[in-house]
This record gives C-alpha cells, sequence and structure tokens, in this order.
C-alpha cells in the first residue's frame, strides 16, 4: 500500500492529537456533570530525574457549592486520593489551603467556597528514564450546598515528560496563587492542655502581628467540640485559644490557626499546661450573638448597640432614675416658647449621660486590660462608693421633699433660667452614675459583648448605654408635640416633686440594705449616724436659705467631712469576708458556694447542678431569687431531682467568678446555668420563674411532631 | 428597690442564642429521655424500653451516606440481625420541614416497605429537639443504649468513612460489633467512633 503525501500527513495529525492530549487532565468518567470539578495541573509538565513536581487539584465548586477540608468538622468527608504511578514515582501527603468555616445548625463544616486547589508533590527517582511519565489518580470527595450533600469523585490524569537535567523547564505561574493559599509552617511549637472540658491551645505569635478573626482548625477528630465558640486572647507574644474539648487525648495535635482570608499558619502542639492569660480580643466565631456562620464583629456590634439603646432607654423607669428624670423632663418642657433653651439644656443632659457611661465604660476596659477581672457596676463592690451614692441619694431625697434648695440642680418652678446647660450636664452625670445599680437584664447581653469587642467598638456600646438612657430628653426637646403633652407646671408641681422622694428614700434604703450586707449591721449603725449628721447639715442649710442667711459654704465643708469620716469609718476587707458568710446561711434554697473544681467534681459524679451567679447590688438578681430560686416548689423539685446547687456571690470582686462569667459571655450576673448530666449547661433566661426551674428536673425531651 | 425590677421583656430577643447542639452525651452515662411521635402517629418513649437494648440510627433518605446503606442492604442486615437478638431499633429523622429527607408518616410507609427496612418505630423529630439533645451530626449517626438505660456506643455505623458501596465488605460494622459484644456480656471493644455522613438537616 502505498501513502500519499496528503494521506500521511492527515495520519501524523492524528497521531499527534492522540499523543498530545493526554498531556491535559481527563476526566474518564466525564458522563455526570460535577458540582465540585476537579482538574489536575502540574506545575511543569517536564520534569528531571531526582526531582519532584508540585501537581494541583484544580476544584472549582459551582456557585452555593463547597469542598471540605482535610478534617471535614462535625459531618462531610475528606478527600481521597489512590494513585496509579509508573515505578520510580512516589506522590506525597495532599496540602489543603487555609478552611474556611461554615456553621448550619450548630453543625460546623470545615469548607472551601469558590475555587480551591489541593497540592500534591511528586517525587522522580533519580533512575526514571527520559520519555512520558503517564499519572493517574482516583480522587473522591464529597460536595455539599448548605442544603444537600454528593459524594464525587473522578479520575484524572495527566502525562509529565521527563527531561534532561540540562532541559529548560517552564512554570505555570498559577502555582504561586495555589501557594498563596496554603498555611504557612509556624516553625514554632504550641502548647496545648485539654482538662475539665476544656480545651486551650497556646501558640507563639509575635505581639505585633495583626490578626483577623483568628480561628483554630484542629486536624484530629475527638479532641474539641468544633462548633463551640472559640475565644481568643493576646498575651504578649503569644495567643492562646480556649474552646470546648470532646474529651479524647493525645499528646500532639496539629492544625491551622488561621488569622485572616486564605491566611494561616500550620502547627503542631505538644501536651502542656495552658492558662487564658493575657486580654481577649475580636473573632467570636458564632458566639452567643448569633447562630450563623457569617456572623462577624459588625453584627455583634449593632446587635449589642441596639440592645445598649434599649437597655438605657428602658433604664428611665428604674427607681433610681425616674424622679430625676420625670422633674428634669417637666423643667425642661417649662422652659416653653424658648426651642433654644430646651435643646440646648436636653443635648447638655444627653452629654452628661453619655460622657459618665463611657467613662464609666472606659475605666472597667482598664481596669480589665490591666488584669483586674470587674464586670459593669464594679463599682458597686466597693463599700465606700455605696457609701457616697447613698450620700448622693439621700441628699437628693431630702432635696425632693423639700428640706432645702440647690442653686444648680434644682428642679423648682422658679430657678429654671438660671439653670445653665452646666446644670443640665451633671443632672445627666448623676443620672447615669445612679443608673449603674440598676443595670437591667437587657443590658447583660450588650455589656457582655463589650468583652470581645475591640476597645473602640465597646467603648461605642457603652455611649449607646448613655444614648438610651438620655432619648425620652432628646425626644421632648425636639418633639414639640410631645412637649405640649406634657402637664402644664403648677402647684401641683411642688406635690410631686414631693411624691418623687419616695423612690428616692427606697433607693437609699436599697443602697443601705446592700451596705449592710457587705459590712454587717455593726458598722452600718455607724455609717447611718454619718448620714444622719449629713442630712442635719442639710437642714440646717436649708432652714438658712428660708432666712436668706448664706450657709453654703460652711455646708459644704461639713458635708465634706462627714462624708470622709464615713468612708474612714467603714470596716476593712477582713470583717466583709466573716459578714458575707454570715449571711449567706437561712436561704430556702440551701447552696454550695461556687468553684469551678467542686463544678467538675458533681458533673464527675454525673449530678445535675444548677449554678447561679448573684451579687447583692444586682436586683435582677434578687428579684429572680425571690420570684424563682429561694422558693419551697423549687427546693423541693431540686431536692427531689438530687440538683446540686452552686451559688456564685459576685457582690465583692472575685476573679473566679469573672472569669467563669467571660467564658459564658457576660460581663456581669445574673447567670443561671443547669448542668443535666453528661450534657452540656444550658445557660438560662435572665428573667426565671419557678415554672423554669422545676421544668428542669427529670423532664424528659417531648415534642409534639406532626403528622 | 428589690421589688420593682420586672420590667417587660421586650426586645433583644434578637440577641437570644441560636439554641446550641446539646451536648455529646457521655458513654456510660443515661441516655437522655424522649417523646417522640412515630410515622404511625403512635407517641415513643425511649425509657418505656428498659430491660431492652435499644439502637438510634439517624436516618434522612436523601443523603448519599444513607443510600449507601440501603440500597446496598448493609443498614437492612444489620437491623435484622439486631432486632432478631431482641434489639429496640429505632430509626429517627431530625429532617426539618422543607429540607432534604424531611418525611411525613405516609411517606415512611411507603419508604420502609419499599427498602425492606423495618425498624420497630421510625421516630420523626422535625424539630431536632432529640437530635440536638443527642448531637447527633450526621446521617447515619448511631447509637446503643444497654437494658439499664445507659449509652454505651455512639458513632459511625462502620469504619469506611466513604459513600462508595464497595467499600463496605471490607469495613467493621461496629453496631453489629457492639450488639453481639453486648448480648455475650463482653466488654464494647469499640464504644465510640467518628461519625460520618451528611450532617443532620436541623431547622435553624
Amino acid at each position: 500500500m502505498k501513502l500519499d503525501s496528503p494521506t500521511l500527513s492527515l495520519l501524523l495529525a492524528f497521531l499527534f492529537i492522540a499523543f498530545a492530549q493526554p498531556v491535559q487532565a481527563q476526566n474518564k468518567l466525564g458522563s455526570t456533570e460535577l458540582n465540585v470539578p476537579a482538574k489536575l495541573a502540574a506545575e511543569s509538565q517536564q520534569v528531571q530525574a531526582g526531582q519532584s513536581v508540585t501537581l494541583a487539584f484544580v476544584m472549582e465548586p459551582k456557585p452555593t457549592w463547597h469542598g471540605y477540608w482535610e478534617n471535614p468538622g462535625d459531618a462531610g468527608i475528606g478527600m481521597s486520593f489512590e494513585w496509579d504511578l509508573p515505578a520510580g514515582v512516589t506522590a506525597g501527603k495532599a496540602q489543603f489551603p487555609v478552611p474556611d468555616t461554615l456553621l448550619i445548625s450548630s453543625i460546623m463544616n470545615y469548607i472551601y467556597k469558590g475555587d480551591y486547589a489541593v497540592l500534591v508533590n511528586l517525587v522522580i527517582s533519580e533512575n526514571t528514564p527520559l520519555g512520558s511519565l503517564p499519572i493517574s489518580v482516583k480522587s473522591e470527595w464529597l460536595a455539599c450546598t448548605d442544603e444537600i450533600c454528593v459524594p464525587e469523585q473522578d479520575e484524572l490524569s495527566i502525562t509529565l515528560q521527563v527531561v534532561n537535567p540540562d532541559a529548560a523547564v517552564s512554570l505555570n505561574n498559577a502555582f504561586n496563587d495555589y501557594r498563596d493559599a496554603m498555611p504557612r509552617p509556624l516553625g514554632s511549637q504550641a502548647t496545648f492542655s485539654s482538662s475539665n472540658d476544656i480545651f486551650r491551645i497556646s501558640i507563639p505569635l509575635p505581639a505585633n502581628v495583626d490578626v483577623d478573626d483568628p480561628y483554630f482548625f484542629i486536624k484530629e477528630d475527638g479532641i474539641v467540640d468544633y462548633a463551640a465558640e472559640q475565644r481568643v486572647n493576646r498575651d504578649g507574644d503569644r495567643l492562646i485559644i480556649e474552646t470546648t474539648a470532646r474529651g479524647d487525648s493525645l499528646d500532639k495535635v496539629t492544625g491551622i490557626l488561621k488569622i485572616g482570608n486564605k491566611m494561616g499558619f500550620s502547627l503542631d502542639a505538644a501536651k502542656g499546661d495552658v492558662t487564658m492569660t493575657g486580654t481577649p480580643i475580636g473573632g467570636v466565631d458564632g458566639g452567643n450573638f448569633g447562630g450563623g456562620g457569617g456572623q462577624n464583629n459588625t453584627s455583634l456590634l449593632f446587635l449589642a448597640l441596639g440592645g445598649a439603646i434599649v437597655g438605657g432607654l428602658l433604664l428611665n423607669l428604674m427607681p433610681c432614675v425616674f424622679p430625676i428624670l420625670s422633674l428634669k423632663a417637666i423643667s425642661l418642657a417649662k422652659a416653653g416658647g424658648d426651642e433654644t433653651i430646651v435643646r440646648r439644656d436636653a443635648l447638655a443632659y444627653t452629654a452628661g449621660v453619655v460622657v459618665v457611661a463611657t467613662v464609666l465604660g472606659a475605666i472597667l476596659l482598664g481596669l480589665r486590660a490591666s488584669g483586674a477581672a470587674v464586670g459593669w457596676a464594679f463599682q458597686l463592690q466597693d463599700p465606700r462608693i455605696i457609701f457616697v451614692l447613698l450620700a448622693l441619694v439621700t441628699a437628693i431625697a431630702f432635696n425632693l421633699a423639700g428640706m432645702f434648695e440647690l442653686p444648680n440642680i434644682s428642679m423648682g418652678s422658679k430657678l429654671t433660667e438660671k439653670e445653665g446647660p452646666a446644670g443640665s450636664f451633671w443632672t445627666g452625670a448623676l443620672a447615669a452614675f445612679v443608673a449603674t445599680p440598676c443595670t437591667g437584664p437587657f443590658m447583660a447581653a450588650a455589656l457582655g459583648a463589650t468583652i470581645v469587642l475591640p476597645p473602640i467598638a465597646a467603648l461605642l456600646i457603652f455611649a449607646g448605654l448613655g444614648v438610651g438612657l438620655a432619648l425620652p430628653f432628646l425626644l421632648i426637646a425636639f418633639v414639640p408635640a410631645i412637649r405640649k403633652r406634657l402637664p402644664k407646671p403648677g402647684a401641683w408641681l411642688d406635690s410631686f416633686r414631693k411624691v418623687m422622694a419616695i423612690p428616692m428614700f427606697l433607693t437609699a434604703i436599697g443602697l443601705i440594705w446592700l451596705l449592710g450586707r457587705q459590712i454587717g449591721s455593726d458598722a452600718l449603725s455607724l455609717t447611718l449616724i454619718f448620714m444622719l449628721a449629713i442630712a442635719l447639715l442639710l437642714w440646717w442649710y436649708g432652714v438658712g436659705q428660708l432666712k436668706g442667711a448664706a450657709r453654703g459654704l460652711v455646708t459644704t465643708g461639713a458635708i465634706f467631712v462627714a462624708i470622709v469620716g464615713g468612708i474612714f469609718a467603714l470596716p476593712n476587707d477582713e470583717q466583709m469576708t466573716v459578714q458575707q458568710q454570715a449571711a449567706a446561711a437561712t436561704e430556702t434554697l440551701p447552696s454550695e458556694p461556687f468553684s469551678e473544681t467542686r463544678l467538675a467534681e458533681l458533673r464527675a459524679a454525673n449530678q445535675p447542678v444548677f449554678a447561679y451567679f448573684t451579687a447583692d447590688w444586682c436586683i435582677t438578681c434578687k428579684a429572680n431569687e425571690a420570684a424563682a430560686v429561694q422558693r419551697q416548689e423549687t427546693a423541693d423539685a431540686f431536692e427531689a431531682g438530687n440538683v446540686a446547687v452552686l451559688m456564685g456571690d459576685w457582690t465583692r470582686p472575685d476573679p473566679v467568678i469573672s472569669k467563669f462569667l467571660e467564658k459564658h459571655g457576660r460581663a456581669g450576673v445574673p447567670l443561671y446555668l443547669y448542668y443535666a448530666p453528661g450534657q452540656e449547661p444550658v445557660i438560662l433566661p435572665q428573667i426565671l420563674t419557678v415554672g423554669t426551674l422545676t421544668d428542669l428536673v427529670n423532664t424528659p425531651i417531648e415534642t409534639a411532631s406532626t403528622l | 428597690m428589690r421589688n420593682l425590677t420586672l420590667i417587660p421583656t421586650i426586645a433583644i430577643t434578637a440577641i437570644a442564642l441560636a439554641s446550641p447542639l446539646g451536648a455529646a452525651q457521655k458513654n456510660g452515662a443515661i441516655a437522655q429521655d424522649f417523646k417522640l411521635t412515630d410515622a404511625s402517629g403512635k407517641t415513643v418513649q425511649l425509657s418505656k424500653f428498659r430491660g431492652k437494648n435499644v439502637v438510634l440510627e439517624w436516618h434522612n433518605p436523601g443523603c448519599p451516606f444513607v443510600q449507601k446503606h440501603y440500597e446496598s442492604g448493609n443498614m437492612q442486615a444489620t437491623q435484622a440481625a439486631a432486632r432478631k437478638q431482641g434489639t429496640i431499633w429505632l430509626t429517627i429523622n431530625s429532617g426539618a420541614k422543607g429540607k432534604q429527607g424531611h418525611m411525613t408518616g405516609s411517606k415512611v410507609k411507603t419508604l420502609l416497605k419499599d427498602q425492606g427496612s423495618k425498624p420497630t418505630h421510625y421516630l420523626l423529630d422535625m424539630k431536632g429537639l432529640v437530635g440536638k439533645a443527642y448531637a447527633a451530626k450526621t446521617t447515619p449517626h448511631m447509637y446503643i443504649i444497654n437494658k439499664s438505660g445507659k449509652l454505651v456506643y455512639q458513632g459511625g455505623i462502620d469504619d469506611k468513612p466513604t459513600a462508595n458501596k464497595a467499600h463496605i465488605a471490607g469495613a467493621r460494622n461496629h453496631v453489629t460489633a457492639a450488639l453481639n459484644e453486648l448480648y455475650s456480656g463482653k466488654k464494647i471493644s469499640v464504644a465510640s467512633s467518628r461519625p460520618y455522613g451528611c450532617s443532620v438537616k436541623y431547622a435553624s
């Protein structure tokens, strides 16, 4: 058979195509369309004997689909590889890029959305002959959307060419991007600890490295609860992450510390002791404020800010604030015609409130940064501050009752004109300060957020609290329709003012009770004698006002002396501890003092535990205790269910309790937890009922599934 | 001061916690009791089965990993062997309405008939409360509760975490092994393993 020239060239062309084709990866199953299709690529098609070459599985998930990291998390499957390699070629371990978290209904997935590449090194042995080197691999992986999963597989192949050691090798630049997405080895070893259901890892990382939303992806299964929140502290050149442990124990764990988008370090950690030192930073992933994986600090900030503003607004109804508010509101409305003055005063008042709220917040953050474990209303843990507050509240109450007038902070009818913006500012400052003991249930979550947010954002939340508190004034000042609806001042106002002295006196009584709990009744009597002296001085001053005598300077000096004397007369810390223990005995529901060790013991013994955290200055706590906790029904139910009760008293600063609260995302009390045997604690609502508590005991989970 | 506190509980429910997945229950602890409605509308309570060994199987018929074990007949065989030993087999579906694998009574009956599956009860947990209490994460996710109500096994059906039916033959069936050990009074050699499969499609 004779071949003419065109036929020959056609044949050659076919042959060329046939042999050239395998250089490109092929999908041999090809029939069904994959949701996360894979392509196999080589960094260079020319390889030299004795060298290695990097291959990439280039994964291109369709929109809404994702693939999995080697440890897929709670569900899902990693990727598998079955290599078919010529003699002399060995494949290394697959290297995965830095993954993302995806939390769906409390099930954590470690995934990749968008294109990604998995890299594998092939080593070509020294004596591999020149020529083509067919590589093929059968791989399986799981492709999922948020709703469904499809196991996918493909047989991929590529043909490499073994070339002379001096031959030119061209590199595929796409591999630079693939490598950028890989975690970089950290170099120094981390330390981890796992005990009492808490996993901590301390990772060496220089203090000047910026981190954004840090997260530790652990490679080994069974060590941590993937879906649990990870709390991150920074302590000098270490980054410490704390989360819930799952119980398995190993001597070494490995994983990836993610510090930004596609930025992370691979590391291994040896077992050791890790404590949660340093200061918390942002990066709560799906923490207390959101269920979704996409939750970030910005939305946390807005939620918390909203909570702070609403909380501040509601504070106006509290007995310690309402009298100041109502009289101030009327005096504002009274300025009547002059819109400018009303608005100026409202703004000054707002400024006073916001400044004090922010300053208290800043002091709180500062104390916490310097290592003190404190929470909101920390100032009420100090009897000296309670005493000053008591003097202040008593003075306001006597003023409202009409015993004396103040030139500046008067709410009287004839003094409106004299009351400049400075007076309004200080009224606002006062309102914010006396409002702190009344911090209600609404603010707990918002204030808890201040722990995990960056300082500036945290201050914004404190300011938001102030704005909420001042909101009624701003409305009165800037909405004339509301102002018109306020009752016209008149003779009745004087009576109203006197009535308003009652809630103020109640506040004073509350503070006296609180002080008594802290210092004991002996010391309290002494303190009350100083209060009497102050009251007498104010009376003497008031009589002077009626006679037109100027006694302001003398009175101020004498009251100052009385307050300083009262502070010095307060007992010291030791006496107070004795007092506190004496107070604990007469409860309907007996309790043991809270400690982490005791909790762990009870948990280990499989006993159900009710742990509650309270403080005598927390009125929400006290209301809950009166209404639900210290009730015979609750005590009976808990006794029947053999529930151990642990009580953490935060009336005085206690770092153990502060840390425990912080661990549960709270800056303050109350916190109610129920530990069913062998289960995660349940955080109970901040407003308790007897039913909430008795239902905890021995109730099987019931659902009313309808068919 | 103490009594003037209970201000209205509006707002901030937005901040309320998303119900967390309950805890992994520990082996050796009394398994959380529950009541669920089965496919024929009957109320079934776990603690009523004290005195018998109980298998809980989390199920989602749309999940390829579940299909692996049903289309191959592996799950039915495991189930038949278990029931022959006197084990109570409770298949539980925690798929929320509108999510993959959500089932209703009539659909369940057809499915069980088609697949030749004979659980003691097929339970519907569309709110996911029981699933979350057991921290069931995948379908399938298997639990074994012994005669005194204690949890003795939790984890995967076997040790080959793939969707490939060809891998069933060489796999160690953890459930069958644990039940055999339980009935012959031996210690359960593998009492927990990593569950594998699709995530349970809980109501979010």
